[in-house]
């Protein structure tokens, strides 16, 4: 099964070659085609379509290495501290980075067009260019520093390119949060990391999966948890989610690739990559699950209220994430080994559950965040729902295309969405009852308000000048959306990934008999329920249905959206600044208090000196200074 | 072959020399930039050498030149570079140059003076980092240390007088209880020179007790502490750097704040381990407590952009003492690299914002915005700067960072835990102050300055020394073995147990 050669050449080379490109691209374009905005997207653009065959061909002919043997390179050694560069592809990196590959693929074509009358269309696609070198540097690290490395990478690009409208201080402020945000989650997860090398010696993903028993103490639980604050940060978990709706002020395809289908999905592949220490510690699974199931709940709930169509995207992306998470959580089940076996095997189902819903996820989240674009551009910047309406029959192709990604998500029979849901959904039922109804709850919920959306931006009369000018993009826009659309109606079937990601897919936990029959009927009533009482309940209106009819229950779920960021702004503006302005005035005191006590004594003599240094004597100073050497030596040498 | 380490001092002294001839200011230029040219060129080509030089003692390209004081009191030029100077001697070689090409294009008054200065400035750095005996690495700290006094008197900002006053008490006491420290350390251990290898012969063979080992690092801890504005002798920093002219601060903050580092890590901490090992848990208090978190928050209140840095600056040189008290290979190496890394980010950082106040007429970061779509050249360059210095993967100060924080965990991990808080607010004023800088809307006070002189983007002068400082942040980012390697054997040798 194993690949050898590709044309003569070890795969790892091929690898290799995947994640240098991207950075050449970048430097590139940083170097030399600043103002050659046209070229500088292409050049982008062709090596993203260039590694995505160098990284399909790897993924899907079989190619794994860095499992058995390692594949790496010293980066720095001191003393006994060794951190290397080197590759583990496995069967879930070869899944990760096939995602990455045909998301970015589909992101850039679809920002040729979108961003075809950008200024700074340069800067955006080197941002581009960087941000997949940063990505594919996380899926085919072998170690957690390297993981760190990059982690850190694609928050870089993350910045740059929310930052793309840098005129705007709502981008500034948007990026520069989502920096700041993440630094937070990473400064517990690098602690994990050292805290990990410290306990077992090795930050190896290889070494880590051969651990037989945790260390002693409360690091054993710790480890896992410090590592799960990266997640919590990069796939924006409660309570640090708060940077991720900030970060729809980015160019909307960026949306799409980072903010939705990759970036903020990294915190639940590292997750799986480090699942073998949750295994030691169990206890970690628990607040994993927990604080996935909220953030799912909670971002659900604030989906309801919102107005900007990407805003109802990044919550739904939350969300979902939050499904992920509360996936991993749920931790491993014992299954049935065989058709009749008495003996049971541990299935590590959260990692195949997760894994699942993460990649149909990318496809539908995808595709619905490059169809808002799409529905931005046709209406001429208007992101405001209540401002659209009628724009199925102006923009067919996006219309079908979101309708497709739409019931994608809410789990309807047959598409992507509800297998993998499912999955989870099966996978709560057996080991978590309250969570199995929390996620049941955030189907029904999330049905609710795709549906609202859905209905308030296609259907009905058109309620602006800008939506009655709606107008369908390009090719480079409409392919990718029809792409994306086939991946969300096929990405369910595990067929169609031809056996190459068995070690992820195989993990699966599928119910059978009466839980089948159970799980199938929760799915299909909490989406029936969700989406029929959306679909009555929203008048085609340029107001809020919920808000005129339910004030109470509107502002209530408004205020829960808002809590977070009061509270961090208070603590911001109120906590960290005067604490800041504080210890400035003591610093200030201690300036003042040493001249005014210290000056008359000791320094007297001393700042006699200096003040002749600036009233002009300079030149006699100098003198001073080498005439004084000049004796010394003189005396020294007597 | 010539003394090329000898030639890297002379070269500049000689240019400053032959300043005074009295020449067209073009002609005297020529002169400055080769001056300030040769020692950098000469520090990359020993670094590209030193990997196949045959070592004595751990040092190359060693020589030896009696000045006349070796029989009366044990001092000879002894010249050298083992794997800790390396680095530090090629960082004094390149910001040199960058210091030195930024101030042949700036307009200072009285310019051969203030190349002359800078001149002499750069020969006692590279004469800092050259010497193996200890008198001599003393000698050249006071020759680079002067010209900076003078510097901030004549040609500094608001306070000039004030914060030379102030530099020049603050960093002539630590040099004297520096020079009192390195005396005591001589006559106690009983060596019979100056020489630094000499000085680690005698006191491996258990010269020194333990109860003067006490004392001799407190001095020394205290006098070079002082120099590199350890928590709490950390208060002319700031000053001192919002006042000084944007070379001298380059070349201050960059290479010769880094003496005393260089003094604890090569001289102190080696030949005094129970000494270190009395002093670490007050070490650690003052650089976590203070530099990291004290000063990490009187860093988010600035609101001068220079000030900013020079605080920000305070703050790391937290990370290098943290390093030292673990007391460990990894962490003292990580040092190392961060001392370098820091020395290229902290004078790119005072570069370009020199560069923004000849655009902004102001230093007050609330009076300036969206600089950016002005100039977005000199933008990217800031940005890239400041996430150098916030520890970003990919420039180099993420490497030194991350291995001070390995090595202090087996120290203390609730030190190391509440300094790699650091990290987070670090973010904070990083972004906050680029975000005030370049981004968002163009405030009113700055719009009417610009509005009277419409402000270019980065001109050559001003991108070939950034560029340089830049190349060398991003290739230390991506390849951190360009100097681990000699760090490493050095540190070992010197720490590994």
């Amino acid at each position: 099964m194993d690949l050898d050669t590709i044309f003569g050449f070890p795969p790892q080379l091929f690898a290799a070659l995947a994640l240098l490109m991207p950075l050449a691209s970048a430097a590139l374009i940083a170097l030399t085609l600043r103002r050659q905005g046209n070229i500088a997207a292409l050049v982008s653009t062709f090596t993203a379509a260039l590694v995505a065959v160098i990284g399909l061909t790897l993924a899907f002919k079989g190619a794994r290495f860095g499992v058995n043997s390692p594949v790496s390179a010293e980066w720095l050694n001191l003393g006994g501290f060794t951190l290397s560069l080197g590759f583990k592809f496995d069967d879930l990196s070869a899944l990760m980075l096939s995602i990455v590959c045909v998301i970015g693929l589909a992101v850039h074509v679809f920002s040729l067009g979108y961003m075809h009358d950008d200024d700074s269309k340069a800067r955006y696609f080197g941002g581009l260019s960087l941000f997949m070198f940063a990505m594919f540097g996380i899926v085919l690290a072998d170690n957690l520093f390297m993981i760190f490395i990059f982690w850190e990478l694609v928050g870089l690009g993350s910045y740059i390119l929310i930052n793309h409208y840098h005129f705007k201080a709502s981008a500034a402020a948007a990026a520069k949060k989502a920096f700041i945000v993440n630094r937070v989650g990473d400064f517990g997860f690098l602690l994990g990391i050292i805290a990990c090398y410290a306990a077992y010696g090795t930050v190896n993903l290889n070494d880590l999966a051969a651990l037989h028993s945790p260390v002693a103490g409360a690091l054993g639980v710790g480890i896992p948890l410090l590592l799960f604050c990266g997640a919590v940060g990069k796939s924006a978990q409660l309570p640090l989610h708060v940077w991720l709706p900030d970060a729809m002020e980015g160019p909307t395809p960026v949306s799409a690739l980072i903010h939705a289908a990759t970036m903020v999905a990294a915190g639940i592949f590292m997750l799986c990559r480090i699942e073998p220490l949750f295994a030691l510690a169990p206890q970690a699974f628990t607040v994993v699950m927990w604080v996935g199931a909220a953030t799912a709940l909670y971002a659900a709930l604030c989906a309801v209220t919102q107005t900007d169509i990407k805003k109802v995207l990044a919550y739904s992306t939350l969300s979902q994430l939050g499904y992920m998470v509360a996936a991993f959580g749920l931790g491993s089940l014992k299954v049935a080994h065989g058709e009749a076996s008495a003996h049971e095997v541990v299935l590590a189902a959260g990692v195949g559950a997760a894994m699942f819903h993460l990649t149909t996820h990318a496809f539908f989240k995808a595709l619905m965040f490059l169809g808002s674009g799409s529905v931005i551009h046709g209406c001429h910047h208007e992101q405001d729902i209540f401002k659209m309406g009628g724009l199925s029959k102006r923009m067919p192709v996006t219309f079908i295309t979101f309708t497709i990604g739409v019931l994608a998500i809410i789990g309807f029979p047959g598409l992507a969405g509800f297998f993998s849901k499912d999955a989870i959904l099966y996978l709560a039922m057996e080991n978590s009852t309250p969570v199995f109804v929390l996620l049941c709850l955030t189907a029904v919920l999330t049905a609710f308000y795709m549906v609202r959306l859905w209905k308030l931006v296609f259907l009905g009369a058109t309620r602006s000048d800008d939506a009655a000018h709606a107008h369908e993009g390009g090719l480079s826009m409409t392919i990718p959306l029809v792409a994306l659309a086939a991946l969300s109606v096929v990405g369910g079937y595990e067929a169609i990934y031809g056996g190459h990601f068995d070690g992820v897919l195989k993990l699966i936990a599928h119910p059978h008999g009466g839980a089948h029959t159970t799980i199938f009927a929760v799915s299909l009533l909490v989406m029936s329920l969700g989406a029929a009482a959306a679909f009555l309940f929203y008048k085609p209106a340029p107001a809020d249905t919920l808000q005129t009819k339910a004030p109470g229950a509107f502002a209530s779920l408004a205020g829960l959206q808002k809590s977070f960021d009061a509270v961090y702004n208070y603590y911001v503006a109120k906590v960290q600044q005067r604490f800041a302005l504080v210890l400035n005035y003591v610093d200030l005191i201690g300036i003042s208090g040493f001249i005014v006590r210290g000056g008359a004594g000791v320094a007297g003599a001393v700042s006699l000196a200096a003040r002749a240094l600036h009233t002009g004597s300079l030149h006699a100073y100098v003198y001073w200074f080498l005439g004084g050497s000049a004796l010394l030596w003189f005396l020294a040498t007597r | 072959m010539p003394d090329l380490l000898l030639l890297s001092i002379a070269s500049p002294l000689l240019a400053a020399l032959l300043l005074l001839v009295p020449a067209p200011l073009a002609s005297r230029k020529v002169i400055a930039g080769l001056g300030f040219a040769l020692p950098a060129f000469i520090a990359l080509y020993l670094w590209s050498q030193f990997s196949s030089a045959t070592l004595a003692h751990g040092y190359a390209f060693g020589t030896q030149y009696d000045t006349g004081l070796k029989d009366a009191l044990g001092i000879s030029l002894h010249l050298g570079l083992n794997g800790i100077s390396l680095p530090l001697f090629l960082l004094a070689g390149l910001v040199g140059l960058a210091a030195g090409l930024y101030a042949l294009q700036s307009k200072a008054e009285r310019p051969a003076l203030y190349l002359g200065l800078l001149l002499v400035m750069q020969a006692g750095l590279m004469g800092v980092f050259a010497s193996i005996d200890v008198f001599f690495f003393y000698f050249f700290h006071e020759l680079a240390l002067i010209p900076t006094f003078i510097m901030v008197g004549i040609w500094g900002g608001r306070d000039r007088s004030y914060a030379a006053m102030k530099l020049t008490i603050y960093l002539t006491i630590g040099a004297m209880i520096s020079l009192l420290g390195l005396i005591a350390l001589y006559h106690q251990s009983g060596a019979e020179n100056f020489d630094l290898i000499a000085l680690r012969q005698v006191v491996a063979d258990g010269a020194l007790s333990g109860s003067n080992q006490n004392v001799i690092f407190g001095l020394l801890l205290v006098g070079f502490g002082i120099l590199v504005s350890l928590f709490p002798f950390h208060t002319w920093a700031p000053l001192g750097y919002g006042a000084a002219p944007s070379s001298a601060a380059m070349l201050h903050a960059g290479v010769l704040k880094k003496f005393g580092l260089y003094g604890l890590i090569q001289i102190a901490a080696p030949l005094l381990p129970s000494g270190v090992a009395h002093w670490a848990w007050w070490l650690g208090l003052l650089a976590v407590g203070g530099n990291i978190l004290y000063i990490g928050f009187v860093t988010i209140a600035q609101r001068d952009l220079k000030q900013m840095i020079g605080y920000s600056s305070v703050m790391h040189m937290g990370y290098a003492f943290l390093g030292i008290a673990a007391y460990n290979v990894v962490g003292i190496g990580g040092v190392v690299l961060m001392m370098v890394a820091h020395g290229f980010s902290v004078a790119l950082l005072f570069l370009l914002s020199t560069s923004i106040y000849h655009r902004t007429q102001t230093f007050d970061m609330d009076d300036m915005g969206g600089l950016a779509q002005k100039t977005p050249v000199l933008a990217a360059f800031f940005v890239t700067a400041t996430l150098a210095s916030i520890g970003l993967p990919g420039l180099a100060n993420f490497w030194g960072e991350l291995a001070i924080f390995v090595g202090a965990w087996s120290y203390s991990t609730v030190y190391t835990t509440l300094a790699v808080s650091g990290v987070i607010i670090s973010a904070i004023y990083g972004l906050r102050s680029v975000s005030k800088v370049f981004f968002g809307d163009v405030t009113p006070a700055l719009a009417k300055v610009i509005g009277e002189k419409p402000p270019a983007d980065l001109s050559w002068g001003e991108k070939v020394p950034a560029l340089l400082l830049l190349s060398a942040l991003l290739v230390l980012g991506f390849w951190p073995k360009a100097i681990s390697g000699p760090v490493n054997t050095a540190v070992s040798a010197l720490y590994g147990k």
